[in-house]
């Protein structure tokens, strides 16, 4: 579950009452300690192991970029993670446009069902994407019912149902931010387009989607970073054939017990991730990280 | 006019609304479809099931390892909650309060395990725990959903504290009230709110955590989401699906919780 | 009351009988006007009064449930907003956020595809006239109100519209600001000789700007006129309350003799006469309407002169306004009214709060009005 919150800007300075406590730093160190020792200094120790195991030097990183199976694992998750992206946005955009103008009972059902999916727990969520796309599953049965097809289709075990199940999950982490943002837009503005003559599709792309588009760039970036480094949903839903870099990461982990490796690609995937959220952060600004 | 819901024009509007309705139900779909599954007497989970039955309720009540995987759950969630509302506490108001150098960069680096890919955190910490013996332990549960809920929990009671006026705390002061009283009684009531909402993250987080929990379990200790990803990776017995839908009443009565205190409180 | 003459087609802006209704709720009741090429016509009203609704309706954003709007000679309804080729100005400035001031001018010339060379000339020229030239470059958020507020109105008339409407496109600035954007906003006026449809609250505003004002209540027009008409001779109670300050004394009709009411003050006291008003029948209670400046003070022991009504008043208070000083009085049937004398007038700073005095005013400068 993933509850966003926007982080709390900075006191300003002019706030700053005679009784503030200058030695305010003691009262990080528990938190401080907790940061270092458990996040810190293991991330740090496996990541320096990704080149000092089995010995050392930069042969995992050729290792990843030079066999052909870890490239296909990276070029996998880029693609779907991609898909995802483009889809969520496809859907998400009008869902979330249609939330910001409709009536207030309407918006509120329609915001009920999106949270109510985001807050259900994961597991169940892939679980029923699992039994829904199996061979067996209701949307294999309804379409041969239908005659649309002669033989189930495989939609498990492979991307197609790793891409359906994180649209899923992720469509939510694109609708809520833009939705955010389309809210706070001023309807007169897109009146004021109206009377200076703009035809409906004019005063779309030259006035609402330059405005929508923070919003809207913010949460794709969330979505496809998130997708990136995704765990469960791909795991399950894609099979060890299909796999995500995650899972490659877990798999080298517990199954090859190749630390060395896996660090590196636990390199990559961190690199990659924290710095999309850097470019989120100096174009969009700190209001829209952790949403 | 395109963001006035009558004023719109029929066609865009017609179409916003069937797209809007196609995806709430495959939003929705889902997970109605597993609850109603989980009553349903096929053991390959058939839709429309041919008849109706309890016993995948039956037999999940009657395994003693879904119980001992949701009382292990909850202990680690309780855990957690209280560690997390403290030490975010004390964070955010240091964060809040405070005057040190760094105080910004201090607080990127606080939010940090939130943007990070779970997997590398989890993988990191199994490494660490397994040269310590730590895996299959409450502690190294409780510590790992700890790192990825403290984060939630310093950003729910920093933006509570922020709209703290802390001149209640100096008149507490000059009525003669000790730091000791003055924090018990003045400040942290008023931050009853923040410090509810972040215990009730804090808990729903470590709750639901799947990723660190999967490395952090032996076959002897293992929270409610490690024995749900274990049995998906067998088979999809209906039996999940009755925990699923117990789950899904679950995140319900959370939602209706939260609804009920918000209008109170308006 | 309307002010519509008996063929619509002549008129330049024409509304017949137009009516909005939303379920029992009537916003605009029976509302019909013509507007004159290059008048500047204010709708002024308290809120709710239907004003902005018919404005709105001009615009098209709201469909009337009935009537008709007919611009140049052709129906504007069923028109869509975007094809009306009308100006509007809106309470909230509304610029483009994410469009500099020249690219919020140039929007409705590129949506027309005007060519670039004919925008750029325009768009300096609409410049020119708002009085910011040198701010193309600059973005909305950068401005002031009062500037944002003249590039929305350089904007509006960017492509020549024949018609300018203004939704309170002042509330939103401060007094000093809105007194300087009114005198621009009569230079503009005078400059391009565009029909403008004012709406506001303000009356003094709407003295100040119009060529018209016709006021609102209830969704109805109560009076349409030129800022003159509607001080010296309000038609109704409402318009006699809205514009300019008023005192309304209970009194009670006598007698009525042909166009002319015989009237008694709440103290018995007969008042000569007064221009009827409205239908008042004897025995009816009504309103006699005097504007403070119309009120004199004099000495309390002068008879009244052979044109004036006096009555034995006390002074509560006084304001010195620096052009006038404002006198509160009691009557003897305690009522406040309220005497503005100019400074000019010799007798002006001669009261102190407690003198008794006489106050007198020339019944043809009074109005009755039913008490309905």
């Amino acid at each position: 579950m993933n509850a966003h919150t926007a982080p709390f800007p900075m006191a300003a300075a002019a706030h700053a009452p005679p009784s503030r406590s200058s030695t305010g730093l003691r009262w990080l160190l528990p938190a401080a300690t907790l940061l270092l020792l458990c996040f810190l200094v293991p991330v740090a120790m496996l990541l320096v192991r990704s080149v000092t195991e089995p010995s050392f030097g930069l042969q995992h990183y050729r290792e990843l970029v030079g066999s052909w199976t870890y490239l296909r694992v990276l070029g996998n998750t880029f693609l779907v993670a991609s898909v995802v992206t483009v889809v969520a946005v496809v859907i998400g955009f009008p869902v979330a446009w249609l939330m910001a103008v409709l009536p207030r009972g309407w918006a509120q059902l329609l915001m009920n069902i999106l949270l109510l999916s985001m807050w259900t727990n994961l597991l169940v969520r892939t679980y029923a994407w699992m039994v829904l796309l199996q061979r067996t599953g209701f949307i294999n049965q309804t379409l041969l019912k239908w005659g649309w097809i002669d033989s189930p289709l495989p939609l498990v075990n492979n991307l197609v149902g790793v891409t359906i199940g994180m649209t899923y999950i992720m469509l939510p982490f694109l609708v809520l931010p833009l939705h955010g943002t389309l809210k706070a837009l001023d309807p007169s503005i897109l009146r004021a387009a109206a009377v200076c003559g703009a035809s409906r599709w004019q005063a779309f792309r030259r006035v609402l989607v330059p405005l929508a588009a923070p919003g809207l760039a913010s949460g794709a970036l969330m979505v496809f970073v998130m997708s990136l480094g995704y765990f469960v949903t791909p795991a399950l839903l894609g099979g060890t054939s299909h796999m995500m870099l995650a899972e490659l990461i877990a798999q080298l982990v517990q199954s090859l017990l190749n630390w060395g490796l896996a660090g590196a690609a636990a390199l990559v995937l961190l690199a990659v991730t924290l710095g999309l959220y850097a470019l989120q952060l100096r174009w969009f600004g700190l209001a829209s990280k952790g949403r | 006019m395109l963001l006035d819901f009558d004023r719109m024009g029929r066609p865009l509007r017609a179409t916003l609304v069937g797209i809007a309705t196609l995806t709430s139900l495959f939003l929705l779909a889902p997970i109605v479809f597993i609850v109603a599954l989980s009553f349903g007497s096929s053991q390959w989970l058939i839709f429309p099931p041919p008849g109706w039955t309890l016993q995948w309720y039956r037999d999940l009540f009657a395994d003693p390892g879904w119980l001992e995987a949701t009382w292990a759950s909850v202990r680690i969630g309780l855990l957690v909650m209280v560690l997390s509302v403290v030490l975010g506490f004390l964070t955010a108001l240091a964060l809040v309060r405070g005057s040190f150098p760094g105080r910004a960069a201090l607080k990127a680096l606080f939010l940090t395990p939130m943007v990070m890919p779970v997997v590398v955190l989890a993988v990191a910490l199994y490494a660490m725990f397994l040269k310590l013996g730590l895996t299959g332990t409450l502690f190294g549960f409780v510590v790992g959903h700890l790192v990825i809920a403290l984060p939630f929990s310093i950003i729910t009671i920093g933006n509570a504290l922020e709209g703290f006026d802390f001149s209640l705390e100096d008149a507490a002061r000059i009525c003669g009230a000790s730091e000791w009283t003055v924090k018990w009684r003045v400040t942290l009531p008023s931050l009853r709110l923040g410090l509810g909402a972040a215990a009730v993250f804090s808990f729903l987080v470590s709750w639901d955590e799947v990723v660190v929990s999967i490395f952090m379990a032996t076959p002897g200790v293992e929270t409610l989401p490690v024995r749900i990803w274990a049995a998906l990776r067998q088979d999809l017995s209906p039996v999940i699906a009755a925990a699923s839908a117990l789950l899904i009443g679950f995140t319900l009565l959370m939602m209706l919780l939260a609804a009920a205190l918000k209008k109170r409180n308006r | 009351m309307t002010s519509a003459s008996a063929d619509p087609a002549d008129a330049f802006l024409s509304l017949r009988g137009l009516r909005k209704t939303y379920g029992s709720a009537v916003a605009i009741d029976n509302v019909s006007l013509d507007i004159r090429r290059g008048e500047f016509m204010t709708f002024l009203g308290p809120s709710g009064s239907g004003k902005s609704s018919t404005l709105y309706v001009v615009a098209g954003f709201q469909d009337p449930t009935e009537g008709s709007v007919m611009l140049e000679r052709r129906s504007l309804l069923g028109v869509a907003p975007n094809k009306r080729n009308i100006g509007m100005v809106f309470q909230r400035y509304t610029l483009f956020p994410h469009l500099s001031v020249a690219d919020n001018i140039a929007f409705p010339l590129r949506v027309r595809k005007v060519p670039d060379a004919t925008l750029r000339t325009k768009v300096a020229a609409m410049l020119k006239l708002v009085h910011l030239e040198g701010y193309g470059h600059r973005m909305p958020g950068e401005l002031s109100g009062g500037q944002q507020q003249r590039v929305a109105i350089a904007r509006a008339l960017a492509y020549d519209p024949p018609l300018l409407l203004m939704d309170e496109p002042l509330s939103a600035l401060d007094k000093k600001l809105r007194d300087e954007l009114q005198s621009e906003l009569r230079r503009i006026h005078q400059e391009t000789g565009v029909t403008i449809l004012y709406v506001t609250h303000d009356q003094e505003e709407a003295l100040r700007l119009s060529d018209r004002i016709a006021v609102f209540n209830a969704g109805r027009i109560e009076q349409v006129g030129t800022g003159a008409e509607l001080y010296e001779r309000p038609a109704t109670r409402f318009v006699a309350g809205f514009i300019g300050n008023s005192n309304f004394l209970p009194v009670h009709v006598a007698a009525v003799n042909g166009g002319v009411a015989e009237l008694t003050l709440p103290n018995g006291q007969r008042l000569a006469s007064s221009r009827l008003h409205c239908a008042a029948r004897p025995g009816d209670d009504a309103a006699l309407m005097v504007r403070p400046d119309r009120l004199r003070l004099d000495d309390p022991m002068q008879p009244g002169g052979d044109d004036n009504v006096g009555v034995d008043v006390q002074v509560r208070d006084l304001s010195y306004l620096g052009d006038s000083v404002q006198y509160a009085v009691s009557t003897p049937w305690q009522q406040e009214l309220c005497v503005r004398q100019p400074l000019a007038h010799a007798d002006a700073m001669r009261w102190r709060i407690g003198d008794h005095a006489r106050l007198c005013w020339q019944p043809s400068r009074a109005q009755l009005y039913a008490n309905a």
